[in-house]
């Protein structure tokens, strides 16, 4: 019995659809979340960050 | 440009510790040179190359000039010196600036640069030289995989520091496109270049055939996807803002851009090889897979372009931003095109001729060069603190480079679409209307001229470029200022602002709320581990069936492996780069069954460490051409091709005839086959005597035709053991065997 005749017959190719489903849902929640209302601020802050090369936009620190 | 002097953040809070660095741009100086540099040399050897096939006395009767050898050269000098260093220089300058931090180690920049550029100087040396392992823009032989590897991970660990140390909060887009690439090239990069060494120079793949070829084509598409697309994908969204002077168009989009092609891009290799041996199911996926590429990829070029919404007019004065325009167009119309090319239908006319060179080089001169010269002409008054020397120059290059390209491209489509057409051509009587090959070239050569011209114009801008550059360079100020920059420390603590809303309860509110998000953002490792899992379970999933699932490839009892003397001789196939302008698949078409014989098998190809399927045909396809034509005959073309083919453009190979066989290397070759899985059972203790016996054989047969006396010790009787072996074990098997099952069918059983 060689490898993969074991492998052919482990029925995995449903496990192909499952990541193809599990892609497309992270993908969508990807989706939902760029387009949140509630994220406009930070990406509107974020599309500076090349135009200044000294002032970082959101620092790393805020309090110590 | 920082400003000079300390710069502060504007309001700092109360016991935040203020951190003074400054910006490495001596390293990025370094690469710019080198992108130049590169860019000249390569871009000259693809101009010797373009010569070689509109003439081909411009091999110049060399054998390490001739086009077989060369063209890999061009492909790797364009690809990983010139579009290498360009990504390099830009990354280096951006990372810093993004993250507000210097690099994490210059003595890792260091190693970078200098390794980098010993790669290609060992490249530059080793492929004239025949070192190759036969694998497009994966030819370089096993030490050189080493380097590259060992380099790579340099790169990986200076660039991720830099991002674990930084001093800004959120990762921007081009960071994220930087770091996709990186990981993503040294995963692909690893598992396509596994091989067993059979030499100093010397190795053979460890998988064979279909396997050989898919992994091939899951890492050639992917070099173009992970080197020459998201790498500048991250250039794009942090100097064309730079450029145009305002942010871009949509950062959603961006991140959007970026995960889609993640996601997809990783799946489109198989459409490289539609009609092949490979199993229908895989080219059906690499097609749909590159047909979703479409959205993503059209929609970061409207967003590179409406980046200068309401800022056109600034495109009519800045050549930057000429250069930036037609580049982001180019990366638009090669992004449109490739899914075009990836259906079925329209690949089985594009693939193997002139039309896929195009589509390269519509990427290529169009999106890599110009924006790469784009960033160049920005940065050179930045890093070398001076004005640049010459404005007008830049602009006669953007002109010039502009007409270059079209005259390049349009020249180059009508060659692919004429060849195509004119293999497919049947006349009234059903016989094929140009039976004889040569008559589908010479009919190119015209159009190959045009693009000596092209190409010509486009390396005269280059010209231009080094010469700007260097004027600039000189003007330089004696003294570089080092601005110094204030930023805060770094800390564990953060406190985003806007204050986000307070989570909801339960799993929805946890979901909702998207904290974990920004966390994830924050760590570069751990969103590297997300984009790993992307790329690999998509390979997994894509690759492993042909390898594990038997009736994926068909076996069949008549393909045995090549004797030690056809094996060197293929060694010497392999050298010259034969497969560059040969390829040894026929698809399953009446018109090519017609020109060369029954379709190739999966099974045919299973010894085939690795395999030498080809992808361009300048010269016919050979996987039939075995008991064709005569010994002697071969011996004849391959000492003047010309003189039995009067109008071929072959290269001549009047050298196999004097160099004579290594009689030594071929017992530790046939071990290394034997090892790999060839069953060449008794043959590995006999291998040398095996090989001069049939030596003996073939060198006998030519001289009783007429031919030459005394080569059964030269190169010639291996490599004509080699091209009269190809394609005959299966039809010494038809007797004997059931028809194999149809090669696209992967569910038949075929015959074992």
């Amino acid at each position: 019995m060689r490898l993969s005749d074991i492998m052919a017959n482990a029925g995995l190719s449903i496990y192909a659809e499952v990541a193809l489903v599990l892609f497309l849902v992270a993908f969508l929640i990807i989706v939902w979340w760029v387009f949140r209302r509630a994220n406009t601020a930070r990406w509107k802050s974020a599309a500076q960050m090349p135009l200044d090369d000294v002032h970082p936009q959101q620092p790393r620190t805020r309090k110590d | 440009m920082t400003g000079s002097g300390a710069a502060d953040v504007g309001t700092v809070p109360a016991g935040v510790v203020m951190e003074e660095f400054s910006y490495d741009d001596a390293i990025v100086r370094k690469f710019l040179f080198a992108t130049v540099l590169w860019g000249v040399v390569g871009m000259l050897v693809g101009l010797l190359i373009a010569l070689q096939l509109a003439n081909p006395i411009f091999n110049f009767g060399i054998s390490f000039l001739s086009f077989g050898r060369l063209r890999p050269l061009h492909t790797n000098a364009v690809v990983f010196a010139f579009a290498g260093n360009a990504f390099f220089t830009g990354c280096y300058y951006s990372t810093q600036r993004l993250t507000k931090a210097r690099m994490f180690s210059d003595l890792l920049s260091r190693i970078h640069f200098w390794g980098w550029q010993l790669i290609i100087v060992s490249a530059a040396v080793t492929l004239p030289l025949g070192f190759t392992q036969a694998k497009e823009y994966a030819e370089l032989e096993w030490p050189i995989d080493i380097m590259i590897a060992v380099i790579w991970v340099i790169f990986a660990i200076n660039f991720i520091g830099t991002l674990v140390k930084r001093r800004e909060r959120h990762l921007y887009v081009a960071l994220w496109f930087y770091l996709a690439s990186i990981i993503t090239v040294a995963i692909l990069h690893i598992f396509n270049n596994l091989s067993i060494p059979a030499g100093p120079f010397k190795s053979y793949s460890i998988y064979a055939g279909v396997q050989d070829a898919f992994m091939q084509w899951w890492y050639g598409h992917n070099a173009v996807a992970f080197f020459l697309t998201t790498p500048f994908l991250g250039l794009m969204y942090y100097f064309l803002p730079k450029a145009a002077e305002g942010p871009v168009y949509s950062y959603r989009l961006s991140i959007l851009h970026f995960w889609s092609l993640v996601f997809l891009y990783i799946w489109a290799g198989p459409h490289h090889l539609h009609y092949t041996a490979l199993p229908e199911w895989a080219s059906t996926v690499g097609m749909l897979f590159s047909v979703m590429l479409w959205a993503p990829s059209w929609g970061g070029m409207v967003n590179g372009l409406l980046t200068l919404r309401g800022g056109w007019q600034k495109v009519v004065d800045d050549p930057i931003l000429k250069f930036f325009v037609v580049g982001i167009t180019a990366y638009g119309m090669s992004t449109f095109e490739g899914p075009l090319l990836s259906i079925k239908s329209v690949n089985a006319l594009a693939h193997y001729t002139d039309w896929i060179i195009a589509h390269v080089h519509t990427g290529a001169l169009g999106w890599n060069g110009f924006m790469t010269f784009g960033m160049i002409y920005w940065l050179l008054p930045r890093l070398f603190q001076t004005p640049l020397y010459s404005k007008k120059l830049a602009g006669i290059h953007f002109w010039i480079g502009t007409f270059g390209i079209l005259l390049y491209v349009v020249s180059i489509y009508s060659a692919g679409v004429t060849q195509g057409l004119m293999w497919r051509a049947f006349d009234e009587t059903g016989r094929l209307s140009y039976p004889d090959f040569v008559e589908t070239v010479v009919k190119l050569l015209p159009m190959y001229w045009m693009r000596v011209v092209g190409g010509s114009l486009y390396i005269t801008g280059v010209f231009l470029l080094t010469y700007n550059l260097l004027m600039t360079w000189r003007a330089r100020p004696a003294r570089y200022d080092v601005p110094v920059i204030r930023a805060p420390g770094l800390s564990r603590s953060y406190v985003p602002t806007p204050q986000p809303k307070p989570a909801g309860e339960g799993f929805f509110g946890w979901v909702s709320a998207m904290r974990y998000h920004r966390e994830w953002e924050r760590m570069p490792i751990f969103f590297t581990v997300l984009v790993v899992i992307a790329v690999v379970v998509a390979s997994l999933f894509e690759i492993l069936p042909t390898f594990l699932i038997r009736s994926n490839v068909p076996t069949i009892a008549s393909v045995k492996p090549y004797t030690p003397l056809e094996l060197y001789g293929r060694d010497i196939y392999i050298r010259e780069g034969c497969f560059n302008c040969h390829s040894q698949m026929i698809r399953p078409f009446r018109y090519e069954t017609e020109r060369y014989g029954e379709y190739s098998k999966p099974g045919e190809s299973v010894y085939d460490h690795p395999f030498l399927w080809g992808s361009r045909r300048i010269g016919p396809d050979l996987a039939r051409e075995g008991g064709k034509y005569p010994n002697l005959w071969h011996v004849r073309h391959f000492a003047d091709p010309r003189e039995v083919t009067p109008r071929s453009i072959m290269p001549s190979y009047a050298l196999f005839a004097t160099t004579p066989i290594p009689w030594q290397v071929i017992p530790k070759r046939v071990d290394v086959m034997a090892m790999l899985g060839v069953p060449y059972g008794d043959a590995i203790n006999h291998a040398e005597a095996m090989a001069k016996a049939q030596a003996a054989e073939v060198a006998a047969d030519i001289e009783k035709s007429g031919g030459p006396a005394g080569l059964q010790d030269k190169e010639i009787v291996a490599i004509v053991a080699y091209i009269q072996r190809l394609g005959r074990d299966i039809k010494a098997g038809a007797a004997t065997t059931a028809p194999v099952a149809s090669a696209s069918a992967p569910t038949a059983g075929g015959v074992h």
